[in-house]
């Protein structure tokens, strides 16, 4: 046996711990927290606007990830609502038009600051939000998305009867008296973005997020222990309504004008979307869900948008998004969250096995 | 009855925060004993490794040897263990797919293992040889070694009453500090006390009374006029045949079902007279009635600990805000009822199955949840809708064990529907027979082991009554 050393594995085995924590464990469980983790990535997309000045990306390109992190803020609304509530609801865009005609009217013809909109864009989504919710969540699943999906379409032509294009001139904006320009508006959107990321994985680790897990499986036992199931349902709607009208707001904000009978933010496609990228991530995991969005909404605009085919016939897109999600239903259920899940499993499987035939070989020989 | 629900709610909240800042309590001063505990152990470790690096020949070579066998062993006796679950796995896929190689196989599967024990000899053997020819240079004791220990341990000694003066003195300034809150918490909830409630149509001693009560669907009679009187602290059956109305008298009481018509009086947790019918569904856990499920609800898609935790969704008060940024506040009362589950979980025995998600788990422990869960509310009043449904006879055994056991150490009552008259007779103080909706006869288990009309509704009137 050559890798027998007695004394030291006796020290190794009876003397081990000296209540010292060393530096890579120390990182290990920081990097553990989730709020850790999104200030890496927030960190990480922060850099995206000093390359482009560099010139090492395309501006097109940093403003193509400010579009992307728009729907994924839609989109972890979404996640807590499908994922933990079990609700599902195709009024995304309908509520998103709500943040965007607040932006018009708010910044634009009243001249009022960021903050004043943004407050008020909380307080309208969080009221209609509420008052959607206590009709609308008497009832359950297909019936609640046709419905939430008539409502979406009646916002959509109430806007347009309100005024059919809209249009944000962005040096009149002030945030605390300062103007903001393209990079601003990028930063707004990605601390917004972090922020509300890490509000959601408070939430669901907290007693509301077991709450509604509980009200998603099994409505008599939530009952039984004591959970309203309108208040959590309609809590969960309010949460997803206030963060489509938020994204809303910045969409205004990064595109600065918008018709509203021909964009595609206010239509169906935007809901289903969303839609398709919480199934395709994961509904359970706001990472899934995170890394869902980009992958559709980066596959449309960094991929498909050179294929003429796709240009030409834009609406032959939303094909593609059915498709990933056919399979991903078909062999991961769980989204691209269950599959990382299943492969690390793997991964640690396959580690474990080759390490006991190590020391198989070992026990063999002389 | 009315008047009183908003005193008693604020009642039952400075209470349960009462309850958990008594907990909270214990649980500081805990931490701190374990903290000393472990830097002394830490301290320890380090100064024996210290030694022993610079002396390896010091090292007590029997001890040494013993340890460093065992562990080897140990880790020889998993591998081959999972050498041989591995082949079994595969052997019954082979055989799955072509059941004429059982045989072979399981040939194979003795031939590994008495491989395996042959390996487990010679290794031993071997292993035995090195480690005692490692440590034969080794002096072993000598007064130098004995010196430098009992050095070590006089430190030892002494750095842990360092460190228990200092956690003694931490304890004293949270003690204080807790207690002037408890003190306050207790004080404010004396002034609370509710006005003495004259207890309209209940009798001392009687924590339920169901009178009349009707529950019709359409013209579906499912439960019709029924009465019975549940009495505190002792373990009530309820039984009938399939589809006598049992588990709808249970919606009644919990208010899944609002009844028809008929009084529903329960004295609550704060020793008032309530009327269940004007609770909400969700509010009658607050007033001290847990339930179970017939078929199990256990939230599948979290772990048996989590499950235990939407348990006591309702001692949660931190508000929105500090569960959307995780203050200080959520994490307290997180911590009190993690510990609280902790305890529930000991005293079910299901501490091994914490971490597990519930979705796996066999039918007997699902049920144990599904009582766990109603511990983590502070019950008076624990319904169990067919507890043994499922479970073999020696968990039924064991059920009826632990029914009691919850009884005695919680001090609640408990009201059971059973098909298994087994239990019903081995435990309940009282059984209520009922047959469509109305009720049969009620009193001890032997009286109703006697009644003619429970005999004739079980087993069907005799054939000569029928040919009348």
């Amino acid at each position: 046996m050559t890798d027998l050393n007695v004394k030291k594995e006796y020290l190794n085995l009876v003397y081990t711990d000296c209540g010292k924590v060393s530096a890579g464990e120390k990182i290990k469980k920081l990097l553990a927290v989730p709020g850790t983790q999104y200030l890496i990535f927030g960190v990480i997309l922060g850099v995206f606007p000093l390359l482009a000045q560099l010139g090492a990306l395309t501006s097109s390109f940093v403003f193509a990830v400010g579009n992307t992190m728009i729907y994924a803020i839609m989109a972890i609304g979404f996640c807590l609502l499908m994922g933990y509530s079990g609700l599902a609801s195709l009024g995304t865009a309908g509520f998103v038009g709500i943040g965007a005609y607040i932006a018009y009217y708010f910044m634009q013809v009243y001249g009022a600051p960021f903050g004043i909109a943004f407050i008020v864009t909380v307080m309208i989504s969080l009221f209609s939000g509420v008052l959607v919710g206590f009709i609308s969540l008497r009832i359950e699943g297909i019936y609640l998305a046709i419905l939430t999906l008539g409502l979406s379409e009646i916002l959509r032509n109430t806007f347009i009867s309100l005024k059919s294009s809209i249009k944000l001139d962005m040096s009149k904006v002030r945030l605390f008296g300062v103007k903001i320009g393209e990079e601003q508006v990028y930063l707004l959107i990605l601390a917004l973005f972090v922020l509300l990321l890490f509000i959601t994985s408070n939430l669901i680790r907290s007693p509301i997020g077991r709450a509604l897990l509980s009200v998603k499986n099994s409505t008599s036992a939530a009952q039984a222990m004591g959970i309203n199931l309108m208040k959590y349902r309609v809590l969960a709607f309010v949460i997803s309504t206030v963060y489509a009208a938020i994204a809303g707001l910045m969409y205004m904000m990064l595109l600065r004008n918008m018709t509203t009978s021909t964009s595609t933010l206010l239509s169906m496609a935007t809901s289903l979307n969303i839609l398709g990228a919480v199934v395709i991530g994961g509904a359970k995991s706001l990472w899934g869900t995170t890394f869902g969005v980009f992958i559709i909404y980066g596959l449309q605009s960094t991929l498909l948008s050179k294929i003429p085919f796709f240009v030409e016939n834009p609406a032959f897109i939303t094909m593609i998004t059915g498709l990933l999600i056919i399979l991903i239903v078909m062999f991961f259920p769980g989204g691209i969250a269950q599959m990382m899940g299943n492969l690390m499993q793997k991964r640690k499987t396959a580690k474990f096995v080759a390490n006991t035939q190590r020391r198989m070989d070992g026990y063999g020989q002389n | 009855m009315a008047r009183t629900d908003r005193a008693y709610r604020k009642m039952m909240r400075r209470k349960t925060m009462l309850c958990a800042e008594k907990d909270y309590r214990d649980i500081l001063l805990r931490d701190c004993q374990e903290q000393a505990r472990k830097k002394t152990d830490a301290y320890r470790t380090q100064l024996m490794r210290e030694l022993y690096t610079a002396h390896p020949d010091w090292i007590p070579a029997e001890e040494a040897g013993k340890i460093v066998f065992d562990s080897r062993m140990a880790q020889f006796d998993a591998d081959m263990a999972f050498v041989r679950k591995q082949a079994s796995t595969r052997a019954a896929k082979a055989i799955s797919k072509d059941p004429a190689c059982a045989e072979r196989e399981e040939e194979k599967l003795q031939q590994l293992q008495k491989e395996h024990e042959e390996l487990r000899n010679q290794y031993s053997c071997r292993l035995q040889r090195e480690i005692s020819a490692q440590l034969t240079d080794m002096p072993g004791d000598g007064a130098e070694r004995e010196a430098a220990v009992s050095d070590i341990e006089r430190k030892v000694d002494a750095f842990r009453a360092e460190q228990e003066k200092a956690a003694q003195k931490q304890m004293e300034t949270i003690r204080q500090a807790e207690d002037s809150k408890i003190r306050k918490l207790s004080d404010a909830l004396e002034k609370l006390q509710l006005a003495p409630a004259d207890r309209p149509g209940l009798p001392e001693g009687v924590v339920l009374r169901v009178q009349d009560l009707c529950m019709y669907f359409g013209g579906v009679h499912a439960v019709d006029g029924l009465s019975f009187d549940v009495k505190k602290g002792e373990i009530f059956g309820l039984i009938g045949p399939n589809g006598a109305g049992k588990t709808t008298v249970f919606n009644c009481i919990t208010q899944f079902y609002k009844p028809t018509s008929g009084t529903l009086l329960f004295e609550n947790k704060a020793g008032e007279v309530i009327s269940l019918p004007e609770e909400k569904v969700h509010d009658v856990v607050l007033q001290g009635i847990v339930r179970t499920f017939q078929n199990v609800e256990v939230i599948r898609e979290v772990s048996v600990l989590d499950n235990l935790l939407i348990a006591g969704h309702r001692q949660f008060t931190a508000g929105i805000l500090s569960q959307a940024l995780h203050l200080p506040t959520l994490k307290k009362q997180e911590r009190i009822i993690r510990e609280k589950a902790l305890r529930v979980l000991e005293f079910m025995g299901l501490t091994e199955y914490r971490d597990w998600y519930a979705a796996g788990l066999p039918y007997g422990i699902l049920k144990k949840i599904e009582i766990a869960r109603t511990l983590m509310c502070d019950p008076q009043l624990i319904i169990l809708d067919e507890p043994a449904a499922g479970l073999n006879d020696t968990e039924t055994l064991e059920l009826a064990e632990l029914i009691r056991r919850i009884r005695d150490t919680m001090g609640c009552t408990i009201l059971l529907v059973e098909h298994d008259m087994g239990l019903v007779m081995n435990i309940c103080q009282t059984v209520c027979a009922i047959s469509f909706g109305k009720l049969l006869a009620i009193g001890t288990p032997e009286e109703i082991q006697k009644d003619p009309q429970v005999q004739k509704a079980y087993l069907g009137e005799s054939d000569e009554e029928v040919e009348k």
